[in-house]
C-alpha cells in the first residue's frame, strides 16, 4: 500500500502527542491508589487532595523524564513523597537511635494479657478502626513513610527504597520500627479504653 | 548467647509477612511456626492485626478528583 510520506516534523509531532496521551491515561488509572497513600502521609482529606493534584500537575509537566518500560507507579510515587518532603511538613530529623523496647509481639502480649481465653483472630477486635488512624499519625513521619508505601502502596523494599533515595537497609529498620511505634500507639489506646 | 527460635521467629515475621524472605529463610519459619503454638498464635494475629488496619487506612479518593485531575492534562491543540 502506498502511503504519501507526511513531513518529518508534523509525523514526529502526532507521534509525541500520541505517547503523551498515552502516558497521561496511564497515570491517570493510578489516581485511587495515589488518593489512598497521600491520604495517609498527611493530616487531612484537603491535604491530601491538594498533595495528588500538585503531584499529577507535576507528572503531567515532565511526562519526558519517564523512561518508558520503566516503572510508571514507582516514578509516580516518587514525585508524590517528594512533593510531600517539600512542603516542609518535616524540618526536623526524627532520630533512628532512640531505643524501642518492645517487641513484634508485644501488641498481641498486652491485648491477651486481659482476657486469655480469646480466639486470635478476635483479639484484633478489641481496637477500634478510630485508633488505628490516630496511632499511624503518632508515627513519625520517616517512619510513616515506609510503612503507608509497603502497606498502602503494596509496594517491596526494594521499591519504597527506590521512591524515598533511601538504601533498602534503612527501609527495613524504619519499618521495623515504625511498625513497633504503631503497636505500642495500639497498645496503649486499648489499655487506656479499658 | 543461646539460639532461640522463637525470638528469631519474632524478627522475622514482618518481613515474612511482606513476602520478603528468601525461600530458605521462609522455609525455616514455616517449619517453626508449624510445630510452635505460641509463635502460630501470634502469627495469626498478624495476619488480622493487617487486614484490620488495612480496611481502618483505606479511604477511597472522592469521586470528583479524576476529573479535577483529568482537566491537568496537556491540551492537545
Amino acid at each position: 500500500m502506498t502511503q504519501i510520506e507526511p513531513e518529518a516534523d508534523p509525523r514526529r509531532i502526532a507521534e509525541e502527542a500520541r505517547d503523551r496521551v498515552r502516558f497521561e491515561e496511564e497515570v491517570l488509572e493510578l489516581a485511587d491508589q495515589v488518593y489512598r497513600v497521600a491520604r495517609r502521609l498527611v493530616g487531612s482529606k484537603e491535604e491530601a487532595e491538594d498533595l495528588v493534584q500538585e503531584t499529577y500537575a507535576r507528572a503531567f509537566r515532565s511526562w519526558r523524564s519517564f523512561t518508558p518500560g520503566t516503572n510508571l507507579r514507582a516514578w509516580l510515587f516518587r514525585i508524590l513523597t517528594n512533593l510531600n518532603i517539600d512542603r516542609g511538613r518535616r524540618q526536623q530529623r526524627t532520630p533512628d537511635t532512640q531505643p524501642i523496647e518492645e517487641g513484634d509481639y508485644f501488641l498481641y502480649n498486652r491485648l491477651e494479657e486481659t482476657a486469655p481465653e480469646e480466639d486470635t483472630e478476635r483479639i484484633v477486635e478489641r481496637l477500634s478502626q478510630d485508633s488505628v488512624v490516630y496511632a499511624l499519625s503518632a508515627v513519625p513521619h520517616d517512619f510513616r513513610d515506609v510503612i503507608v508505601l509497603v502497606d498502602i502502596g503494596d509496594f517491596s523494599y526494594q521499591d519504597a527504597a527506590q521512591i524515598l533515595d533511601i538504601p533498602i537497609g534503612t527501609v527495613m529498620s524504619r519499618l521495623h520500627r515504625g511498625r513497633r511505634i504503631l503497636k505500642r500507639e495500639l497498645a496503649e489506646e486499648a489499655v487506656a479504653e479499658r | 548467647m543461646s539460639y532461640d527460635p522463637c525470638l528469631k521467629c519474632e524478627e522475622v515475621i514482618q518481613p515474612f509477612l511482606d513476602r520478603e524472605l528468601t525461600e530458605a529463610e521462609r522455609n525455616e519459619a514455616e517449619t517453626h511456626l508449624d510445630g510452635c503454638g505460641y509463635c502460630r498464635k501470634r502469627y495469626r494475629f498478624e495476619v488480622s492485626l493487617r487486614r484490620f488496619v488495612r480496611q481502618a487506612w483505606d479511604e477511597p479518593m472522592p469521586p470528583d478528583l479524576k476529573q479535577r485531575l483529568a482537566a491537568l492534562r496537556t491540551p492537545l491543540f
